[in-house]
């Protein structure tokens, strides 16, 4: 009966809308499908329910070449076989766009481009799984013209934020782009939350609790000396997060 | 014109009540007519502080679940004929309290013609804060010169922002006064307590006024006596200014320093 009153209701037939999910990033070292399968079973068993029919995108950019189709084919059938359902290809280069038609699978944009890691440590922080910001068409930065008080939480999606207010503690800014702070920061400032690592942090009076670039952070029990109260920026150096006093 | 003002600061303890008081004392007494209203339903002070405890018969709960009139619960004070009180309820819980019903009971002063609706906030963030300051067109946001308080106005003052009917109806948003209150010179310059001067920098706003801590606070509690009213005392001088300011009028801060250093000389100094 509900049915039979939906189709007949006028109106468009679908939506159209657009959606941001968590997926979770597989990024594959080799094209071994045992190693893979081993590994993978491995991580599912410590967390069965979370994996199983997990939607899955594999990043080929560890890989560093362009595996053939047949290799992929064993590749996605290990994962398949470790319960997770890979729904999409990422890779920082071309090389994926060969292999997207033959394997019928879309190419998603990896979650940051892949470098290799300068010590081993280093690789686990880079699984978490965070979508590339999309490049969205004709965006200023967001301007934030109050001031962001305790418990409050400005996003910028897509883009830069500029505050030209203070920011208290216990306030967090997030900016897909970098984060611009014309007054004090003394809460959180996330900029790169999608991954971007050329985002950067600038503020005129840093009192920050934390600074977080493309999922890199630094949480500051105490504030350096030459840093508390000066104008500084903060980016991305690899796998370090650098802070420096601005126009010293 | 009625203008409501809350009186909030998210911290405990820090003088809302005693303010709300001493401010509605204040605007009553240069012949405003004022109603103060105790949103802290279930630990009722107000009415206490105001002195008219036992003349409570009914309070806002009742008034929002028409058990009574508004005019039935509306107690006038002995002292000012302008000052109205609206107790809160001592036997209920916050959930009594109904954004439809805080409305039509503001909308009644409105209609009433009193000046000034001053609400005093209970303590924290929950219902009773929210609809305290909900329907606010002023905020004062007390705050003790120390971090915990600070940083707690802060989140008030965040909400403020974003959480009233001015801020939801884009109607310039609710106008933000800082009101420090247990200021002790002696421990600022100790550094034991934030200075005036460290409070406005951190919540990035101008300070109404400084109550300096004095023992006459706790006695006119005491008494049921609005410290505004015991007219020797340097906290309701502090109060007096703060209404003042309030109402326009540009002052210089009193009660920065210790006495004998001469508070003008810093004032006018730089």
């Amino acid at each position: 009966m509900t049915t039979q009153r939906a189709e007949a209701a006028p109106g468009p037939a679908i939506d159209i809308r657009f959606g941001q999910v968590g997926l979770i990033q597989v990024l594959i070292w080799t094209t071994d499908p045992g190693a893979i399968l081993d590994e993978l079973t491995g991580r599912v068993a410590t967390a069965p329910k979370f994996f199983q029919r997990t939607a899955v995108s594999i990043d080929l950019g560890p890989l560093g070449r362009e595996p053939s189709v047949q290799e992929m084919q064993g590749v996605l059938d290990a994962v398949r076989r470790a319960g997770m359902c890979p729904v999409g290809l990422a890779s920082g280069a071309a090389v994926a766009q060969a292999l997207s038609e033959p394997l019928d699978l879309p190419l998603l944009p990896p979650f940051r481009e892949f470098h290799p890691p300068a010590e081993a440590g280093a690789r686990a922080r880079r699984e978490t799984p965070r979508p590339q910001p999309q490049p969205e068409d004709g965006t200023l930065a967001q301007l934030h013209a109050h001031p962001v008080r305790s418990g409050q939480r400005v996003y910028a999606r897509g883009r830069d934020l500029v505050v030209t207010a203070m920011v208290g503690a216990g306030a967090e800014l997030i900016a897909d782009g970098c984060v611009h702070v014309y007054g004090a920061l003394r809460g959180r400032a996330v900029a790169g939350a999608r991954g971007e690592t050329g985002a950067r942090v600038f503020c005129q009076d840093f009192h920050a609790e934390l600074v977080s670039i493309a999922g890199v952070f630094r949480v500051f029990e105490t504030l350096p000396p030459e840093l508390a109260g000066k104008p500084v920026q903060a980016w991305l150096d690899g796998d370090a997060l650098r802070f420096e006093r601005l126009g010293a | 014109m009625t203008e409501i003002i809350v009186v909030t600061s998210g911290k405990g303890g820090v003088g809302k009540t005693t303010t709300s008081a001493s401010m509605a004392c204040g605007l009553a007494r240069r012949g405003k007519r004022v109603a103060v209203i105790d949103f802290d339903i279930g630990l009722r002070n107000l009415d206490l502080i105001m002195g008219c405890e036992r003349r409570v018969v009914y309070d806002f709960v009742n008034v929002i679940n028409g058990d009574c009139t508004l005019k039935q619960a509306l107690i006038k004070d002995k002292r000012l004929e302008t000052l109205h009180v609206l107790a809160a309820s001592q036997t209920r819980d916050k959930d009594a309290l109904t954004e439809d019903g805080v409305r039509r009971v503001l909308d009644e002063l409105i209609a009433d013609a009193f000046d000034y609706i001053i609400c005093d906030s209970p303590a924290g963030i929950e219902k009773g804060a929210h609809l305290a300051m909900y329907f606010a067109d002023r905020a004062v946001v007390v705050v003790n010169p120390e971090i915990s308080s600070v940083r707690d106005s802060d989140r008030i003052l965040g909400l403020l922002a974003s959480k009233t009917h001015r801020a939801a109806n884009g109607n310039g948003g609710v106008k933000e006064h800082l009101l420090l209150t247990r200021y002790n010179p002696r421990r600022v310059a100790n550094g034991e307590m934030l200075s005036v001067e460290d409070v406005k920098e951190i919540l990035g706003l101008d300070v109404i006024g400084v109550v300096p801590e004095s023992p006459d606070v706790l006695a006119a509690s005491n008494a049921g006596v609005p410290v505004i009213l015991s007219d020797t005392s340097d906290a309701a001088v502090a109060y007096h200014d703060a209404v003042a300011r309030l109402l326009g009028e540009e002052l210089p801060l009193r009660f920065l320093d210790e006495p004998k250093r001469g508070f003008f000389a810093r004032m006018f100094g730089g």
